[in-house]
């Protein structure tokens, strides 16, 4: 358990030193200004660029009702919203046709190329049509994550619940279960290697094109602040922009699916194959 | 069949015998011919049949004893009486201390006792097992072939055994039955008067009423199998 | 009293006609046409299709036009352009990168952080810093193709370099291998499978990064075009080129991506269960 923690700790520890280095180099060239401001903000400026778009905003309570004055909170729990949104509509419709498409042979097989399409044309391509039907603002951006989100998972679902193997459905209808008992226990666990792939798929193309497309058609949203930021040669709300969706990404990988990934597949030892 | 029977099925590989235990499990449909239990038609898997398949049918997500109790749990049997069930059988394949483990922590040969015992954790009216013990290793074969012969002795089942091994056929089956090769028909069958308490294999190997019944059955498979 | 039995076991035959019909060409044809019937069908019943949901008939029209003239080959020649060369440098920087780092474990451990913060800031996000500096030219797009390659391959092969059995790393050491014949021998066929895999995962992401970076610095290309017909209301142009867009990835993806990556995992792939 020590020898553990301390390898962890190692790990830490060293993980720092290039986040340090960078860090000193971008504190450094804010001191001897090889780069000018406006194409490289010093940190002391990104770090205040928070309550200068805070400024209106008295407290937490009022950031978490969406106040007026509190510009960055509200670009974050607008785009966190969708994106939680899109997740709770689009994954159970997503692994429920999945499923569905992956035991019935005839359906696979005519859905899997719609999959394959709408894949291909997935995100960003769709913005100038979603533009069309829904205008610019939140439903174009929504539309644009959740047609990702659901395909992605769609598509790893039926490959996943495609790939079980027979025998254990066998196994199980040999005990007298029912096919509804068969989905439950036998499919939907065993394809869920694929599921968790399909998922952190969704979640890598869907940030990215929830950004792109907030930047292109969206009214609110991290993306839009980027966008409007770069506009006005705000350089230092557009890295501010930056970190924040990394760290968001980063935090929901770490906090949501390496643990499901631990809690379903490590411990099964079944085995992650690439799509 | 006759009940407690411990029948075998023998013949060359691709004569059809696992696709004929898949259509009394019910897995398969049938085009001609009738298959009955208790003189009710099969019409599609049920509990009534237990079935060991030839890979590890046991599910990965699921511990030890859950897979055990799985048949239990599907027919509704309360938690309390599913616990002891599942110890009872644990104990008799021999996996006591192993309840909590996932299957992929498991040896080859555990993995089948697993199946077995789920299999009769569920008390089916006839067991089919279907060469159970291909993907193991020699020796644990025997031991667990002898432990099968113990547990048959032991529940009492009404066992139909599928192989391509005439010495596991020879070995536990009262009844061992001859198919031809493709298109596989029933070519004979093989009565083995040995009683099943004196089944142990360091005993019949030297048991010349054993031997010979083998090689009758040998000879059979081995005509199927030259006529290439 | 348990009894089983079975008359005419003749019957073992079945199960082998029904793989004829496995393989689906019937269901593609069939769900294309009904694709196609149905964008027919909403189309013909809405009102103004040719701003919401242009029929398949008029968006095959709207081509003509603009393969007459010479538009549509130009503009997909551009963006493929952007998308190979981005990706290819990208990925030919990002190989060697990712072994580099790979071959220690301290160095790995130091790097593995980074990378992944920079693996999940996309190349999209950074565009607009990216057009602070270089203004809307090629070179920002570019860039950003090039960003968006790198650090997703960069850190599949380290991940691949360090999952490599040390087993074969000692077994070769004991034969007196140099560092560099370890390289060769062990580490970069080892790391062919995540190579392949990651290379074909950030082509797709540049894919999509070209689309956005046409868009948003607005050079020319099939992303432009459907941008641009949006915004001037011509909405059979935009759906031939998202037509364009998906057609263009499936043929990239089947015939160049994937038979690369099952390639090299094959000859390459080390059996892992």
């Amino acid at each position: 358990m020590t020898r553990f923690g301390r390898g962890r700790l190692r790990r830490i520890l060293l993980g720092a030193i290039p986040f340090l280095v960078l860090g000193t180099l971008w504190q450094m060239n804010a001191v001897y200004r090889w780069l000018a401001p406006i194409h490289m903000p010093p940190p002391a400026a990104v770090w205040s660029a928070i309550f200068t778009l805070q400024e209106g905003c008295p407290g937490l309570l009022d950031a978490l009702r969406q106040g007026s004055g509190c510009l960055l909170t509200n670009h974050i729990l607008s785009s966190m919203g969708r994106v939680a949104l899109s997740l709770l509509v689009g994954l159970p419709l997503g692994i429920a046709f999945g499923v569905l498409a992956g035991i019935h042979r005839r359906l696979g097989n005519a859905l899997e190329p719609v999959g394959v399409f709408a894949n291909a044309i997935s995100g960003i391509a769709w913005v100038p049509l979603a533009i069309v039907w829904f205008g610019v603002g939140w439903r174009t951006t929504l539309f644009i994550l959740l047609n990702t989100v659901f395909w992605l998972v769609f598509f790893n679902t039926l490959l996943g619940v495609r790939g079980v193997p027979r025998v254990y459905e066998h196994g199980v209808l040999a005990l007298g279960a029912t096919r509804w008992k068969v989905i439950t226990q036998v499919y939907v666990p065993g394809a869920l290697p694929s599921i968790v792939t399909g998922i952190r798929m969704s979640m890598g193309f869907g940030w990215r094109a929830l950004i792109a497309a907030e930047m292109i058609g969206g009214d609110r949203g991290l993306g839009f602040m980027l966008f409007v930021s770069a506009q006005e040669y705000k350089t230092e709300e557009v890295f501010l922009g930056v970190l924040v969706i990394a760290v968001i990404w980063m935090l929901t990988d770490r906090a949501c699916l390496v643990p499901l990934e631990r809690w379903t597949i490590e411990r099964w030892g079944l085995v992650w194959r690439p799509s | 069949m006759y009940d407690g029977e411990f029948a075998a099925v023998v013949g060359p590989s691709g004569c059809g015998k696992t696709t004929l235990l898949n259509i009394l499990a019910g897995l398969l449909p049938y085009r001609h011919g009738t298959v009955q239990v208790d003189g009710v038609p099969v019409k599609g898997p049920g509990s009534d049949r237990g079935v060991v398949f030839q890979e590890h049918a046991i599910l990965p997500w699921r511990t030890v004893a859950r897979n055990i109790g799985h048949g239990l749990e599907l027919q509704g049997v309360p938690r309390q009486e599913r616990r002891r069930r599942v110890r009872e059988f644990v104990e008799l394949v021999g996996l006591a201390g192993f309840e909590e483990r996932y299957p992929h922590e498991l040896s080859g040969g555990m993995k089948q006792r697993v199946a077995l015992a789920r299999t009769l954790c569920a008390n089916p009216v006839i067991m089919l097992m279907d060469e159970p013990f291909a993907a193991v290793d020699a020796q644990t074969r025997i031991t667990l072939q002898e432990e099968l012969n113990r547990i048959a002795i032991a529940t009492r089942k009404t066992i139909l055994l599928v192989t391509h091994n005439v010495d596991e056929a020879a070995f536990l089956g009262d009844r061992c039955f001859v198919f031809t090769r493709r298109p596989g028909r029933l070519k004979a069958t093989v009565t083995i008067h040995i009683p099943r308490d004196r089944r142990i294999w360091k005993e019949v190997v030297a048991d010349p009423a054993f031997t010979a019944r083998r090689d009758e059955i040998l000879e059979l498979v081995r005509a199927e199998v030259r006529v290439e | 009293m348990s009894s089983l039995s079975v008359a005419r076991p003749d019957l073992l035959r079945s199960a082998r006609a029904r793989r004829f019909w496995r393989h689906g060409g019937l269901e593609l044809a069939l769900v294309t046409l009904l694709a196609l019937a149905l964008w027919t069908a909403i189309s013909a019943s809405i009102a103004r299709p040719d701003r919401y949901l242009p029929s398949p008939v008029s968006v095959l029209d709207s081509s003509r036009d603009l393969l007459w003239k010479g538009i549509l080959p130009n503009y997909l020649g551009q963006t493929l352009w952007r998308l190979v060369t981005g990706s290819l440098i990208g990925i030919a920087l990002g190989i060697p990168f990712g072994i580099l780092v790979g071959l220690n474990r301290t160095v790995s451990e130091m790097c593995y952080p980074i990378l992944n913060f920079f693996q999940s800031i996309s190349g999209i996000a950074l565009l607009p810093i990216v057009m602070i500096w270089w203004g809307t030219t090629e070179k920002t797009v570019f860039v950003v193709v090039l960003y968006t390659c790198f650090f997703p391959i960069a850190f599949s092969v380290l991940t691949g370099v360090r999952s490599t059995p040390r087993i074969y790393v000692n077994a070769l050491r004991t034969l007196g291998a140099s560092r560099l014949r370890i390289v060769r021998d062990v580490l970069l066929p080892g790391a062919m499978p995540s190579i392949a895999t990651g290379a074909r995962l950030s082509i797709g992401y540049a894919w999509r990064a070209v689309i956005a970076g046409e868009m948003l610095a607005g050079r020319r290309g099939i992303g432009w075009m459907i941008f641009s017909a949006q915004q001037v209301d011509r909405t059979a142009q935009v759906v031939l080129g998202m037509a364009l867009i998906g057609v263009l990835w499936i043929l990239l993806d089947r015939y160049v991506l994937r038979p690369i990556e099952s390639d090299t995992i094959q000859r390459w792939g080390l059996v892992q269960r």
